[in-house]
């Protein structure tokens, strides 16, 4: 591999700690000094796909533990309609535009995988948000693009949306783009980049964003059919692009061994052109970066073995279907939702992860199978880590469709949102067992939960410029 | 026929069947998507993307011996194909589906009298656990 990849024309700029009036922190390191403890967390939780006659709705839970309501969903943001699965959202504004004194980390933007609508959210009382903005699916069809996933922010107010297909759910899909009045501004990229899309992420001062793949729409949104796997239409690729450009400079098949590469991170200081990507399918982390010749490269850096089950007919893989990096960029951690574990890897030497530590709870391996009575029957799935590093908190829903498949229960008993407290000096996770959120217990019917963000930045949404 | 004129299109009894046991039956114009005449009728059924992606909305055919049907018309081997008229291609399903009488019903419109098993288990007969 490279070195770490520290750009040597690239120059810190010491007096922007003081300077900064934007949103977000100056620096990784300033976000783990002055973020506060999270005592807050949005939580997209959905109805789509059950009985429930009741929208989608975005869950306001109370992290503090010196509350009254701490472990309880304290507000709920409902949406206007029914059936668009909420799934991954983002900031208006993040990090990236510390230096933009007129913006403020306000807006959630938060669409519908399903129904293709995006909603705006003004997050100004951060206890009780407010549905602002609307962006209608037939809006979103006119360019040809459906199934949003990903949000970031653009340096500079815009936002950017990854789309996993064309307007019927087939491929190509593409990136769209949102103006700071939240309205379509276009497509970002000129159409024919890529085929299949899922998670990006961007490192502004490489000039480098990278895409992963899932599969078309129509393939992923019934549910897994196996066939569909040995018929090519799942992905296996990852896209570097010029992020200023916007167009594909080089694309790395990953192989048998890098089937469904789903999430993917940049570490988070600027400087690095290091990142991993987890094949979810394949149940392998890659790790890749650019060399002095600026060419990217991928390897495995760590493969998750499938395990026998007594009742399964074949090894049961783990499903890797979250990754993240801790905020000081020590740590990388994940879930193998099928198996029933989180997990941390040492990646302070990125080629080669060390395990640290990991947790045996819910999914079908799982030691520990209920939290205060309550029946986990899922595994962890979507993470997010606190800004310091020492809590990592996890829900259990997948996507509608692929939980019915692997966890029926879950949509019957509903998520639950877990924690484990996080010892960063010593590299161990132990499950907090007093914490546990019940999305079972919501007054609509049980829901299902998927992505969590902290109100002021988290360890997937802030990129520095 | 068993469905009966208007002045905006032919309609037919569309009885919705859930795994409960309990069942409705609703009035369903061809110009009008099944999704459609059930949420005319307050009746909430599952969907997600409404142009024919995902599958959320997914019914099973059970037979076209709605309740006005004449006993005439009733043929215990009506296909999907028969009964309904999409709007738009049912690209969640896949060719093993349609024969076996899976519908989406966001894109489906009747052009018969018809019994449907609807409700979020349907869904979910699309596909199995392929490692079990």
């Amino acid at each position: 591999m490279s070195d770490a990849s520290t750009n040597s024309d690239a120059e810190p700029d010491h007096d922007h700690e003081q300077h900064h009036q934007g949103p977000g922190y100056a620096t990784p390191q300033a976000a783990i000094e002055e973020g506060e403890r999270e005592k807050l967390a949005y939580v997209m939780s959905l109805y789509v796909g059950t009985d429930v006659d009741a929208p989608d709705f975005v869950a306001v839970v109370d992290l503090d533990p010196d509350s009254d309501t701490y472990c309880e969903i304290v507000d709920r943001i409902e949406l206007p309609n029914r059936g668009d699965e909420l799934h991954h959202f983002g900031w208006n504004a993040c990090s990236s535009s510390c230096h933009v004194e007129e913006l403020e980390r306000r807006h959630l933007i938060v669409p519908g995988q399903r129904s293709s609508r995006i909603h705006v959210i003004d997050a100004k009382d951060r206890r009780n948000p407010e549905l602002e903005t609307v962006i209608e699916p037939e809006e979103v069809f006119e360019y040809d693009l459906s199934a949003p996933h990903t949000v970031h922010c653009i340096p500079d107010g815009e936002i950017l949306i990854s789309m996993l297909g064309d307007a019927d759910g087939e491929l190509p899909g593409g990136f769209l783009e949102l103006n700071e009045d939240f309205e379509i501004e276009g497509r970002w990229e000129p159409p024919g980049e890529i085929e299949m899309n899922y998670d990006y992420w961007y490192q502004p001062r490489q000039n480098v964003m990278v895409s992963s793949e899932w599969a078309a729409p129509k393939t992923y949104y019934p549910g897994f059919d196996l066939d569909d796997v040995e018929a090519g239409k799942y992905g296996q690729k990852l896209h570097f692009w010029d992020w200023e450009d916007g167009t594909v400079e080089q694309t790395i098949d990953l192989g048998e061994e890098g089937l469904i590469p789903l999430e993917v991170r940049f570490l988070h200081t600027p400087e690095s052109t290091h990142g991993f990507v987890g094949a979810a399918l394949s149940s392998n982390i890659f790790h890749f970066w650019r060399d002095d010749a600026g060419e990217y490269h991928a390897e495995k850096a760590i493969d998750f073995e499938s395990r026998e089950h007594p009742d399964w007919e074949m090894p049961v893989p783990g499903l890797t279907t979250d990754i993240l990096i801790s905020m000081d960029d020590r740590y990388l951690f994940g879930s193998n939702w099928l198996h029933g574990e989180v997990w941390m890897y040492d990646i302070s030497d990125p080629a080669n992860p060390r395990r640290a530590d990991s947790l045996s709870v819910g999914g079908t391996f799982g030691d520990v199978q209920e939290v205060q009575d309550r029946e986990l029957n899922a595994g962890p799935q979507m993470i997010q880590l606190s800004l310091d590093g020492e809590r990592l908190y996890w829900t259990t829903s997948l996507f509608s469709s692929w939980d019915e498949q692997f966890y029926p229960e879950e949509g019957e008993q509903g998520s639950v949102m877990l924690k484990a407290d996080v010892d960063s000096r010593n590299g161990t996770l132990e499950l907090d067992e007093d914490f546990l959120v019940d999305w079972g217990e919501c007054p609509e019917g049980p829901a299902r939960a998927h992505e969590i963000r902290w109100p002021d930045g988290d360890c997937t949404s802030d990129v520095w410029q | 026929m068993s469905g009966h004129s208007n002045d905006r299109s032919s309609s037919h009894a569309v009885t919705l069947e859930w795994p409960d046991g309990r069942t409705r039956t609703i009035s369903a114009r061809e110009d009008e998507t099944v999704l459609e005449a059930a949420d005319r009728a307050d009746i909430a059924l599952p969907h997600g993307c409404l142009t024919g992606a995902c599958g959320t909305c997914t019914g099973r055919l059970l037979g076209n011996d709605g309740p006005s049907q004449a006993a005439g018309d009733k043929d215990p081997d009506a296909t999907v194909e028969d009964i309904f008229a999409y709007q738009r291609r049912p690209r969640a399903l896949k060719d093993r589906h349609r024969t076996e009488g899976y519908v989406l019903l966001c894109v489906a419109s009747p052009r018969a009298d018809c019994r449907i098993a609807v409700g979020s288990s349907v869904q979910s007969e699309l596909v199995e656990n392929p490692w079990k």
